[in-house]
């Protein structure tokens, strides 16, 4: 669904790349933890799997894509096929729950009526049936959060990114947030999501990429947020970058 | 839907703005305005020039006893030298360009004189004597002047030729400098308009970066995002045009048509219907205003 080759970005020539020609691929219907500490690249590859961004070196297939290829006139059509949850939750403060939703149906020239049938559908799925007319800022932070990832897939995305979704939430509101993501990975969609929430990447046990200063440190199944592998300090390409970065 | 969507955002977009949208109206509005009086100004000069062209005459005047040309060394015309004239007026060099002439005489001319003159103080002092006789020509082409003048400016008896045409061109180029004048101030407020409608615009898009986010983020096309700032610069212009086009047309009907043709029975004005034809232009001009300089911006601050 996902695929990175040898992808090299570099913001500025002067600083070391923000992804030093890394190399993975994501399968359909996959979750995948994206961990590392900041600036390590999690969310210049997000950018990249949106287009926001072009890659400096290397290939990104989206979907079986080069985005590379897309014209700038049909990158709205990729997006369409990405789902996008943030940290900061990013709703309308003036729109209602369902105003909300159905502005990303309303926005690519979706019918009233398939509006009406689908948003209640969804907000049931995030677990917000009867909120339909509240306001956000009458909503808790993890009800927020819901009514995000509910916006970010009632167009049915293929692949839904989640910049630290729970970044802004407590331990258990996040929980109920991983839940939702569960759910709607096992509905089929691929979910990519970067964190910095060790109790969570634990509990859930799917793979887990880790970046460090634009390199894929590890890339485990059913993995832990720490790598249970020993640094073996031997003196390969991998841990002397490693060992650089700690300096 | 989607139209319902587009307009609901142009609505919104407008509401949010009001000020800014008032002034650039109002800036649409003045610009056009002297955009529309300097197309009003060329409508009434052509519509003078039509008139006038038709009626001017060359004349051929004769000396008199004050004549101090060198052509009238000899004194006041005399009557051969009148038949002269005459013949040569209808001779094969000339007859061509000439639609037909006249001899207005002394007399004549002191008539024409008085009446031109009824309300001065000046026509009491004047005696038949003391105007020239002409010969009045109507050409064919007026634009032909220069052979008559050719012709006859060296004649025996004749003081002077002139073309009417002339003082009529003196009219003319100071309506044209004013119409230039026009639209040079009006170029200056299209700057202004498109300058403004390019703040308005930019405003407009950073308030509503939220929206255009998400808007983006879900995978809108480019049009969806982008029309309704477009068309609300448009929908500004346009209202602009309409009030510039009332405008002329208010100068043209209660100015020109209800108090200066009034005023001036004998010369031709042009009519507040004739002005109407001015609103297309000025409507379409508005819209490429606000569409060319809300594109420009948004391809800097609203990228997809």
């Amino acid at each position: 669904m996902i695929r990175f080759d040898n992808v090299t970005k570099i913001y500025d020539q002067k600083t070391r790349p923000a992804l030093d020609s890394i190399s993975l691929e994501i399968d359909r219907g996959e979750f995948v933890f994206l961990v590392g500490a900041s600036g390590s690249g999690k969310s210049t590859f997000l950018r990249l799997v949106l287009k926001e961004d072009h890659a400096t070196g290397g290939i990104v297939y989206v979907a079986g894509q080069n985005v590379a290829n897309i014209s700038s006139w049909r990158v709205p059509k990729l997006r369409r096929g990405i789902g996008v949850v943030f940290q900061d939750f990013r709703l309308l403060p003036n729109k209602t729950v369902f105003a909300n939703v159905a502005f990303a149906m309303q926005v690519i020239g979706k019918s009233r009526g398939i509006i009406r049938e689908t948003v209640p559908e969804v907000l049931k799925t995030v677990g917000l049936e009867g909120k339909e007319n509240r306001r956000p800022h009458e909503l808790s932070g993890g009800e927020q959060q819901r009514v995000a990832i509910a916006r970010a897939v009632v167009n049915k995305p293929g692949i839904l990114l989640a910049d630290e979704p729970t970044g802004n939430l407590d331990p258990t509101t996040s929980l109920g947030i991983m839940k939702v993501l569960d759910k709607i990975n096992r509905n089929g969609t691929t979910v990519v999501m970067a964190t910095h929430d060790d109790d969570i990447v634990n509990e859930m046990r799917k793979r887990v990429i880790e970046l460090r200063n634009g390199v894929v440190l590890r890339d485990e199944a059913k993995a832990l947020y720490t790598s249970m592998m020993p640094i073996i300090p031997a003196a390969d390409s991998g841990s002397g970058r490693s060992a650089g970065a700690h300096k | 839907m989607r139209l319902a969507f587009i307009l609901g955002e142009i609505g919104g977009g407008l509401r949010r703005n009001v000020s800014m949208v008032v002034s650039v109206i109002l800036v649409t509005f003045v610009s056009l305005t002297f955009v529309g009086t300097a197309g009003m100004l060329q409508m009434q000069i052509n519509q003078m020039k039509g008139y006038w062209y038709d009626k001017v005459q060359v004349a051929v005047f004769l000396c008199v006893d004050t004549s101090t040309s060198p052509s009238c060394a000899s004194g006041p015309a005399t009557d051969e030298q009148k038949k002269n004239i005459e013949t040569l007026l209808d001779s094969a060099a000339v007859k061509p360009y000439v639609t037909s002439w006249a001899y207005e005489s002394q007399a004549d001319a002191l008539k024409h004189f008085k009446e031109q003159f009824a309300n001065s103080p000046i026509v009491d002092s004047v005696s038949a004597d003391q105007l020239p006789a002409s010969f009045r020509v109507n050409m064919v082409n007026p634009e032909k002047y220069q052979i008559i003048n050719e012709t006859f400016s060296a004649t025996p008896g004749v003081e002077t030729v002139i073309d009417q045409r002339q003082l009529l061109e003196k009219l003319f180029s100071v309506m044209n400098i004013a119409s230039l004048v026009a639209v040079g101030i009006a170029g200056l407020m299209i700057i202004c308009a498109i300058l403004l409608i390019a703040t308005t615009i930019r405003l407009s898009a950073f308030s509503r970066r939220r929206e255009t986010g998400i808007m983006r983020l879900v995978g809108a096309s480019k049009a969806v995002i982008q029309l309704p700032f477009v068309l609300e610069g448009v929908i500004a212009a346009v209202i602009g045009a309409v009030l510039a086009s009332g405008t002329v047309w208010a100068v043209a009907k209660f100015f020109i048509q209800d108090y200066l043709a009034d005023q001036y029975k004998d010369t031709a004005f042009i009519s507040a219907n004739q002005v109407l034809i001015l609103t297309p232009g000025l409507l379409v001009l508005g819209i490429l205003l606000a569409g060319i300089s809300s594109l420009l911006t948004l391809r800097k601050y609203l990228k997809v």
